[in-house]
Parts: C-alpha cells; sequence; structure tokens
C-alpha cells in the first residue's frame, strides 16, 4: 500500500464555529493506482489534498505513509516526509525562478540532504525522461507552461515518492499540452507509480483508473472508473513527439 | 557542499533584483565607511592636538607674565612694572631641586628690516631675547649657522638667529648669514648668525597661553635685549602713546623628571606668590597636565564619533530589515513551495540568513576599501577647498588644516565584525517570519 488512511477527520475553528472540513474520511490507495479526487468546492477536497501531502496534521484518524502514522509527526518530521516520500505537481507548476531546470529538479534530494554527485545525473536523466534533455541550463521563465509542468513532473519524481499528488495539474494549460500531461500521467503509471490528482474536470479525471467524489466532507463515491481513457502506446509516443518539437 | 550551494542560491537570488540589492549594500557601506573615516579624522585631530602640546615641552613648566587692565587715567612719569622679573627668575634657578633647567624669555613685537637692500619692505615680527638654551627647550631646529651660544649671551653680542619664513621674506634670494637685520623703531643693527628650519606653531592654552607662531622671530640675547632696548617700552599709534614696563615676558621652568612636573608647577607659583599671594600679573601653564587632560578629551571624542558611526550602521541595518521583509513577503510563493518540497523552518531561515549576511559582508568589504581611501579623500577635498574657495578655507581651524586623517587598524576588523553583525541581528527577524509562514497558506499566495 502507498499509502493509508483511517476515519481522517480535520476541523477549523473560526472564531466560535468550528467547520469540520473532513468528517471520517477512510480509503487505500495501493501501490500503482491512479486515483482522481473530485468534489465541488467546499466538499473538503483542498483539505483532503493538504493532509496527503503531509502539510497539515488531521484532527482526528491516521494516515499510514508506509509503516509510518504521519499523523502525529512534529513540523520538521513532516518536512523530511515531504522530501522524501512524495513528489508535488501544482497546478501554477511552482519553479523557483533563480534555479535552472536540473537546479530545479534536484530541490527536494537537498532538503533529504541526498545531494551528491550522483543526484545530477539522476536529474539529467528525468529531464531527458520527460523530454528536456536539450534544455537542462534553462530558467524557468525561458519555458513555456507545458514545459514547466514537465520539469514539475520530473521533480516530483526525484525523490522516489510513494506517490505523486497532483492538484490541479493541467488546470493551467491549454488541451494540447493537458494530453502531453496526461499521456506523461500515464506513461508514469504504466511504469508503475502511483498518482493521485485533485481536478474539477471530468475529461481529466476519465484518464484516471478509480475517482473518489467527495460531499460536505466525506466519501460520496469511490469507484473504479468505467470507460477509462487510455492512450495507446504509439498516441503516447506521438504526443511525446510533438510535444519535444513544438518546444523547439 | 551543502553550504556552498546555500550561498551561491543567496547570492542568485539577490541578483535577480541588483538594484534593490546594491542599494541596501550601500546603507551597511557607507555605514562602515563613515565608522572608519569618522575615526580617522578623529584620531588625526587629536594626534595634531598631542603633537602641538608636546612641542611645548611634557617636562616643561611655562610661566607668563600677563599685563594687568589699564588702570584708568595713564600715569605719564612713571609706569608700573608687570609680570615676573629676573629675581624671580634667578630665585627659581637657585631656590628649586627637581628643576633642570630656566630660560629667561621676553618677547616684544618688533619691525624688521634688511639692512643691505633697502628695496625690501620691512615686516612686523617678533624679537624674542634668549638665552642658548632656549632653542633645545622649544625644540627649535637650526638650518645653518648656529644658535646664540653661551658665550655670546654672556657678553651681551649684537647678534641674532631668524626663522625660515622671516628669512626668506626679509632675504630673498640671498644668503641672510653674517647680514645685519635693521630694527627701524630702535635703530639697532643684529648680525644674523643662524637661520633655522620652519617650525609649526603650538597650542592655544586657554586663555594665558596664545598659540605661539615662530615663523616670524628673531632671536637675540636676553642680555643684549637688556642693555640696549630697556624695560619700558613705547608704542605710539594715531596720536596716543602708552607705555608698557616689564622685565620678562616668560620663564620655562624644565624640570629633570616629568613625575615631578605637577609638584614643581606648585612650588613654582608658591615661589612667585611668596610676597603678594593675590598678584594676577602671571599665569603657570603645565603642558603635561594639558596632555592628561587632551587624552580624556580624546576619549571623549572617539567614543562621540563611535557613536555616530554606530547610529548609521543601525540605519543601514534598518535598510537591510526593511528590504528583507519585501523580499520575504514577494517570495511568499517560493516559501511555500520549498516547505512542500522539503524544506525544514530551519532551512527557510538558514536561506534568507544567507542572504542578509551576503548583502552586510559585501557592504563590510566595500566599505572598508573606501574606508581605507578616507585620507586620501580628505586631503584631496581640503586641498581642493583651499584652492577654488579660499574664503572657506580660511574658515576652517588651525587644526583641520594641518592634520592629517590616521586610519586606526582596529577599526577595520571591528567594523567588519559590525556590518555582520548588523547584518544578522536586522536579517533575523524576517528570515524568522519566512520560516514561520504556514506553508498552506504560502503556496496560495499569489
Amino acid at each position: 500500500m502507498a499509502a493509508v488512511i483511517r476515519d481522517l477527520q480535520k476541523h477549523y475553528v473560526l472564531k466560535s464555529e468550528t467547520v469540520r472540513a473532513l468528517r471520517g474520511v477512510s480509503f487505500a490507495v495501493p501501490q500503482g493506482d491512479y486515483v482522481a479526487i473530485m468534489g465541488p468546492s467546499g466538499s473538503g477536497k483542498s483539505t483532503l489534498l493538504n493532509l496527503l501531502g503531509c502539510l497539515d496534521r488531521p484532527t482526528e484518524g491516521s494516515f499510514m505513509l508506509g509503516d509510518d502514522d504521519v499523523a502525529a509527526m512534529s513540523d520538521d518530521e513532516l518536512s523530511a516526509i515531504r522530501a522524501s516520500r512524495i513528489g508535488f505537481v501544482f497546478q501554477s507548476y511552482n519553479l523557483i525562478p533563480q534555479l535552472s531546470v536540473v537546479e530545479n529538479i534536484e530541490v527536494p534530494l537537498y532538503y533529504m540532504g541526498n545531494l551528491n554527485s550522483k543526484s545530477k545525473q539522476r536529474s539529467i536523466a528525468l529531464a531527458a525522461m520527460v523530454g528536456l534533455g536539450d534544455r537542462l541550463g534553462h530558467r524557468p521563465t525561458q519555458l513555456s507552461g507545458g514545459q514547466q509542468q514537465r520539469v514539475a513532473i520530473a521533480r516530483s519524481l526525484v525523490n522516489d515518492p510513494y506517490f505523486i499528488l497532483a492538484d490541479e495539474a493541467t488546470g493551467n494549460l491549454d488541451s494540447v499540452t493537458t494530453e502531453e500531461i496526461l499521456a506523461l500521467f500515464q506513461r508514469l503509471n504504466d511504469e508503475g507509480r502511483t498518482i493521485i490528482m485533485v481536478t474539477h474536470e471530468d475529461e481529466v479525471a476519465e484518464h484516471a483508473k478509480r475517482v473518489i467524489r467527495l460531499r460536505d466532507g466525506e466519501i460520496q463515491v469511490d469507484e473504479p472508473i468505467k470507460g477509462r481513457k487510455v492512450f495507446t502506446a504509439e498516441q503516447i509516443e506521438e504526443i511525446s513527439q510533438n510535444a519535444n518539437s513544438s518546444s523547439d | 557542499m551543502l553550504l556552498l550551494r546555500t550561498w551561491k542560491l543567496g547570492i542568485r537570488s539577490l541578483l535577480l533584483h541588483p538594484m534593490r540589492s546594491s542599494l541596501t549594500v550601500l546603507g551597511i557601506l557607507i555605514g562602515v565607511t563613515s565608522v572608519i573615516w569618522l575615526l580617522a579624522i578623529s584620531e588625526g585631530i587629536s594626534k595634531e592636538f598631542q603633537r602641538q602640546i608636546e612641542d611645548l615641552g611634557a617636562e616643561n613648566i611655562i610661566v607668563r607674565s600677563i599685563k594687568p587692565p589699564d588702570e584708568g587715567g595713564g600715569n605719564f612719569r612713571r609706569v608700573n612694572a608687570f609680570g615676573v622679573s629676573r629675581a624671580e627668575y634667578r630665585m627659581i634657578n637657585d631656590t628649586i631641586s627637581t628643576v633642570d633647567r630656566v630660560l629667561p624669555i621676553r618677547e616684544l613685537t618688533q619691525k624688521f628690516a634688511n639692512m643691505g637692500n633697502s628695496k625690501v619692505k620691512p615686516i612686523n615680527g617678533r624679537l624674542v631675547g634668549c638665552t642658548s638654551e632656549y632653542a633645545e627647550v622649544t625644540r627649535l631646529v637650526v638650518n645653518r649657522g648656529h644658535f646664540l651660544t653661551t658665550q655670546e649671551v654672556e657678553t651681551g653680542a649684537t647678534v641674532c638667529v631668524i626663522a625660515a619664513t622671516l628669512a626668506q621674506k626679509l632675504f630673498p634670494g640671498e644668503d641672510p648669514i653674517e647680514k645685519e637685520i635693521y630694527l627701524p623703531e630702535n635703530q639697532d643693527y643684529y648680525e644674523i648668525v643662524g637661520v633655522l628650519e620652519p617650525r609649526n606653531s603650538t597650542a592655544a592654552i586657554g586663555g594665558s597661553l596664545a598659540s605661539q607662531d615662530f615663523s616670524l622671530d628673531v632671536y637675540i640675547p636676553v642680555t643684549t635685549m637688556r642693555i640696549r632696548l630697556s624695560d619700558e617700552v613705547t608704542k605710539r599709534s594715531g596720536g596716543t602713546f602708552s607705555r608698557q614696563r616689564f622685565e620678562l615676558s616668560q620663564i620655562t621652568v624644565q624640570v629633570k623628571n616629568v613625575d615631578d612636573v605637577p609638584q614643581t608647577a606648585k612650588l613654582v607659583e608658591a615661589t612667585l606668590r611668596v610676597r603678594d599671594p593675590d598678584r594676577q600679573d602671571f599665569a603657570v601653564v603645565v603642558p603635561y597636565e594639558l596632555l592628561e587632560q587632551a587624552k580624556t578629551t580624546r576619549m571623549m571624542f572617539m567614543m562621540f564619533m563611535c557613536l555616530i558611526a554606530a547610529i548609521s550602521l543601525v540605519v543601514g541595518g534598518i535598510g537591510i530589515m526593511n528590504i528583507m521583509l519585501a523580499t520575504v513577503t514577494e517570495r511568499t510563493r517560493e516559501i511555500g513551495v520549498r516547505r512542500a518540497l522539503g524544506a525544514k523552518r530551519s532551512d527557510i531561515t538558514q536561506q534568507f540568513l544567507v542572504e542578509t549576511i551576503t548583502l552586510s559582508v559585501v557592504g563590510g568589504l566595500t566599505g572598508i576599501l573606501l574606508g581605507l581611501l578616507g585620507p586620501w579623500t580628505f586631503v584631496l577635498a581640503r586641498d581642493g577647498v583651499e584652492r577654488f574657495a579660499p574664503n572657506l578655507y580660511s574658515v576652517i581651524p588651525e587644526v583641520g588644516r594641518v592634520m592629517s586623517p590616521e586610519i586606526v587598524p582596529a577599526s577595520i576588523p571591528v567594523s567588519f565584525f559590525i556590518s555582520v553583525v548588523v547584518g544578522v541581528t536586522f536579517g533575523l527577524y524576517p528570515a524568522m517570519r519566512a520560516a514561520q509562514m504556514d506553508p498552506i497558506e504560502a503556496l496560495r499566495h499569489e
């Protein structure tokens, strides 16, 4: 299992009233799963994302990440967990402007304290894998949105995470680039990577294997996706070819 | 390795806003430069003061005659003598055991002319009657010829030694040795036996000892002065004329051991007051005491300068804090991203501290470089003022014109250290604020 959450609750105290953002959510994500988390605003989607990303601690319940319950960890321990076990992909890419492509990919290793002579080769290999092998020294501002998101995906893979946590990863991209990123996700998933993505677009969610719908802080639906959209091997090849040539 | 990367990243982040970073550096730079400059200038001034006092001689006690205020309705038949007398000079010389040498000195303002060349305009100077030891005690150095000898003083010879500036003005393009100087007011001649090296003036001390300018002096034996010019001086100006009577202008007492100076000074004063405890016609000046006093003044002056410099450094530090707070706000998103990617709070603190330390160290180092140019710049500026604004230049106090700033070696490491401390102190708060941010909020920040 990549992640198991049990009876997760999160309450916020605002002035005098308590907002119960999550009211007991339980599910397990096995290794190699591809989950889409959906739900309208106010459903507790963001709260769940923050908890899965170890950016926040639940009020009640447990979150097993491997053999460790991260629900009770200190701030510094959570930082270490984020650095070593979680791969973040954000909607607005969130690359660090003063760093080059390779250096951006290396950042989680730096905070793990694992930066060594091999890590640079690893970062370069990942950049090549997402099709940016010829832009290693570029700054984020010199890249298009799709390229930046691919750097972010390479960055999320550098620490060999338990799962990739993608927060509206295609929200800022046009349909062509969206496809490009989704094809990349599928390729990674086919290679055995676990992906959890939060989205509100059905077309995007259709590419996952399983969907969890939240409503009012509770799970409404947790089911495999019927009629999942799958890119064929040729399509993936073609899309990545196009992406690489269009970025030149 | 990790550390090096942090520094490289810090420098790169700073270079992202070169204008902002250099303005911040400027604050510290000015602070450090002003520390070094102000200390160098205060050191220069106090050294100059000290030199002037030391020229009076730390082992000397100076007794000056003071002309009492005119008693209304002058008496023309008889003028009372004032000041210290030759008898008192002998008394000090004979009775006080701690005394090494005692010098009788009489000074008069006179007009001097070149005997052999009447085309040279006569100039006003100072005629000093003294003994052969005067040169050594007053630290006068002979350039050519010799100073008055004991024999010349004993025999009352009509010889003189003249100061460098006077020699230049009165004998342009001539060798003054063996020429004669003419005193038109007394119709008197003196043969020049020596010319002195130029000498800086001494400090003016309170009201009792005016700054002594040695540049237009003519020295003759005090014995000769007594014979050829009487103790009485008559000055004519406009329609009135005034008369003065005094035997000596000054007695310089040189003490064998510097430690005995304060005690001997009391003894000298007591000796002079034996007959009239309330007499007001002399003053005892003790350069040794002034030297001690000058040391405390110097300390206070330095502390004052340090205070000013410290204020400018604090202002620089506040500049750093201001900029860093703005930077932290601006980079909230980056902080959130770094936290999400696994940065601990301490990593964030470290990152921002590295940046402020870089700013303050760069400011400190360039400040030191500029600081080292301080004395050179000061002299250049002073020369500039002298050339282009002579009016302004003449207003500058004498000390300012003569002194040269002197870098205090300790000021360099101290100011550097302070600049780093300022960087850390004022950088700590913004850095901590950055670290305390909630990563979720920070990520959401636009």
